[in-house]
């Protein structure tokens, strides 16, 4: 409950605006301007404290004038003003009288109220004017006639409208209904921009708060991110150690160093060995992911022949190849000059693509491997006309991969069957650590690939790789 | 509300709330075109080319008592349109009392559903407990109902603790009685909590009788 103070902020809607907050002052003076010139009647506007808006005078000015000069007129011309200023209106709801008040002088006003919503804002007062029914002057003039010049007092009248209070009444209110519909239009502008404004600003908190939320949200995400690097570098590290183990000592079995093993036993223990050693590669890749995730990709760049690299990394799948009757051969160009790349990071690139190659493709395809330097074309010239990149690509005549996936592969961990009865193993990482060293060397990666055909990925790396400007 | 002992003038805030095209604005029209023009102002109305509000409508309703006290009730409407829900919070603010317009069409109980729960989310913003809000449920345009739907809003009135209106504001029908109710509920909790009659002399079974001679319109004579 608000009595006269609310407590709490008063709505835009709610607060009561005053006379002068809701015109125009100056719009308003030419209002009056023109019934001033139309009645030749003057206008005076005051606000609810009694001040002056507008006071506009017409033939009266000197009348008046001359009489406020002495004493006596002085004071009774200031009792006149404050009741017209002052005097109580009634009001109400919408009903609403004029009064009139004769001055001493015999001259009278006429009182309208300004009312809006119900409430008085202000009063508009007419006049003076000279009653019609007025004979010569006023008994009071003739009280006082010892300080005045009564021949001077009747001619200043003259110039003073004679009209009937009536017609003056009649003139107040239709002048206050005029007014009134000025007020109305100006409020309702007062309240549509206000909500206009307020609106806004309170959309744009709300959108504030909300993109407050998504930053807090997407930071618990990044936090959760790093925690998974940390966890995936924490657990592939202590895997590693107890593996190496298996491998070391299936190893150290198998190469009869604890005694003779019969076929049967030599098979089951080469069986152990090839798991453990795809279970290493698979933390090992891990580990690199983890690598990469947590800071980024190290180069250690070296002049480096790429038909090597390549040569070295066929020979990784080659075994693999050969047990699927999978034809591996390649075409690389054995003139191109050496590039300044982390050779290391270049051979774990391309055996990746060729595991996949050997992975996805049937028994009895076909893999072939090109490298050499990007055929002559601006974008892979140097600034001296000089070739500037070089490619490497792997392709094969596998199972292809449908245009929808072709970008989400290069994700780590997507797969394209990632269902539980999928037919190859893996983890999804290959292609996404791929991305990474390649774009460490400022390169790209792409698949060109149709369904049931086979893919080609092609990777597109600089000559000479800038040295990172950070140690 | 706003209680002015000194020039003793009591103003009232009654917003009418509920989903887009529901009827809120013609509700505030049938009022206006019926109400007797010396006891209301001018119906202000701000809305689109096309008739949907934008920002309100505002009618004011003004009532005199033998006592004295002079009472403005002043009637807004919401934007129902989904996008101006700030809006919609920002004309509830100070609300002494809300007429939920609820669309009585066959397609539209999920829409009421919804803006019946947007209206809780907003009074709750704007910290104005549900619990003792004057609050009534008009279900408008029934003209348009299906039996079936009459009779479920026959139901939910004989069970709602709030009371419910059938109404067909186009014609008029239903909406100076769901805005009396609206009036009787709040100044019976003004009452209630502020012992409104005993500290403004205030009677209200005279000012709902005033209000219902505003509301018939020159007819059955005016205020006073
Ligand atoms: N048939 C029928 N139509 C109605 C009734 N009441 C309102 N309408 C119509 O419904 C439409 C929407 O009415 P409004 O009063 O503008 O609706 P509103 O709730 O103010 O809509 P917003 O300002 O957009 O929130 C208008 O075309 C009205 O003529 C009714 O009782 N029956
Ligand atoms: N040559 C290819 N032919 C068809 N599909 C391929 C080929 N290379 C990759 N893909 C698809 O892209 C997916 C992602 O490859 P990626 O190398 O990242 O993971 P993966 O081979 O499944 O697992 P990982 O490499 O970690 O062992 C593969 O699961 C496969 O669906
Ligand atoms: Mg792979
Ligand atoms: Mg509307």
């Amino acid at each position: 409950m608000s009595v006269v103070s609310p407590v709490r902020p008063v709505g835009v809607l709610d607060r009561r605006m005053t006379l002068r907050e809701l015109v125009d002052q100056p719009s308003l003076t030419d209002l009056c301007m023109s019934f001033v010139e139309l009645h030749r009647l003057g206008v005076k506007v005051f606000d609810e404290d009694g001040a002056r808006l507008v006071d506009i005078k017409t033939g009266s000015g000197d009348f008046c004038a001359y009489l406020f000069t002495k004493s006596p007129g002085k004071q009774r011309c200031t009792e006149t003003v404050t009741y017209l200023k002052q005097h109580p209106l009634p009001v109400v709801g919408n009903e609403r009288g004029c009064e009139a008040r004769t001055c001493f002088s015999g001259t009278r006003y006429v009182m309208a109220p300004i009312v809006h919503e119900g409430d008085l804002l202000g009063r508009v007062v007419l006049g003076p004017f000279v009653p019609e029914e007025a004979g010569d002057l006023s008994p009071e003039l003739f009280e006082l006639a010892g300080a005045f010049d009564l021949e001077r007092v009747r001619e200043l009248q003259k110039r003073i409208r004679r009209a009937s209070e009536t017609a003056v009444r009649r003139i107040a209110e239709h002048f206050g209904k005029v007014l009134e519909v000025l007020l109305f239009a100006s409020y309702r502008a007062a309240l549509t921009s206000q909500m206009h404004i307020e609106a806004i600003s309170e959309d744009y908190r709300e959108l504030q708060a909300k993109s407050r939320e998504l930053k807090e949200s997407y930071e618990r995400l990044q936090e959760l991110d790093r925690l998974k690097s940390n966890f995936l570098a924490t657990v592939s590290h202590e895997l590693r150690t107890p593996l190496t183990s298996i491998i070391g000592y299936s190893e150290m079995l198998l190469a009869g160093l604890a005694g003779e093993l019969n076929p049967e036993q030599e098979d089951y223990l080469s069986t152990v060995l090839e798991k453990g050693e795809g279970l290493l590669n698979l933390i090992t890749s891990l580990l690199d992911l983890s690598k990469v995730e947590s800071q980024g990709v190290k180069l250690a760049l070296k002049e480096t022949a790429v038909p090597a690299i390549v040569r070295q990394s066929v020979s990784t799948v080659l075994p693999l190849a050969t047990k699927r009757r999978i034809e591996l051969s390649t075409e690389v160009d054995e003139s191109m000059p050496p590039a300044v790349v982390d050779p290391d990071k270049l051979r774990q690139a391309i055996v990746n693509l060729l595991s996949n190659a050997v992975k996805f493709t049937p028994d009895g395809g076909k893999i072939l491997v090109r490298s050499g330097l990007l055929p002559q074309a601006p974008e892979g010239t140097g600034p001296f006309g000089r070739a500037s990149r070089f490619l490497v690509s792997v392709q094969d005549n596998g199972i292809g991969i449908a245009p929808a996936e072709q970008e989400r592969i290069f994700e780590t961990f997507y797969q394209v069957d990632s269902s539980s009865t999928r037919a190859h193993g893996g983890a999804g990482l290959g292609l996404s650590l791929v991305k990474s060293y390649v774009e460490a060397h400022g390169g790209k990666v792409w698949v060109q690939s149709r369904l049931d055909e086979g893919s080609t990925f092609t990777l597109d790396l600089p000559l000479e790789t800038a040295q990172p400007a950070r140690p | 509300m706003e209680l002015n002992p000194d020039k003793r003038e009591l103003a009232l805030k009654f917003v009418y709330y509920g989903p887009g095209l529901s009827g809120k604005t013609t509700n505030l029209r049938a009022l206006f075109q019926t109400a007797d023009p010396r006891g209301r102002g001018r119906l202000m109305t701000v809305d689109t080319a096309d008739d949907r509000t934008l920002f309100f409508d505002l009618l004011p309703l003004f009532l005199q008592t033998s006592s004295g006290l002079k009472v403005k009730l002043k009637l807004f409407t919401v934007p129902g349109q989904v996008m101006h829900n700030s809006t919609r919070r920002l004309v509830l603010a100070g609300a002494d009392a809300v007429a939920f317009i609820a669309d009585a069409q066959p397609g539209e109980r999920q829409a009421n559903f919804d803006y019946w729960r947007n209206l809780g989310e907003n009074l709750r913003e704007n910290g104005i407990s549900t619990e003792n809000l004057p609050l009534v449920i008009q279900f408008n345009k029934c003209d348009l109902a299906d039996g079936a739907l009459r009779q479920e809003i026959a139901e939910t009135a004989r069970n709602s603790r709030r009371p419910v209106f059938a109404a067909t504001a186009i014609r008029g029908e239903g909406v100076k009685e769901t805005f009396s109710a609206l009036v009787s509920l709040t100044l019976e909790r003004l009452d209630r909590e502020h012992g409104l009659a005993r500290s403004t002399g205030l009677d209200l079974a005279e000012l709902l009788g005033s209000l219902a001679r505003t509301l018939e319109g020159s007819r059955a004579g005016g205020p006073r």
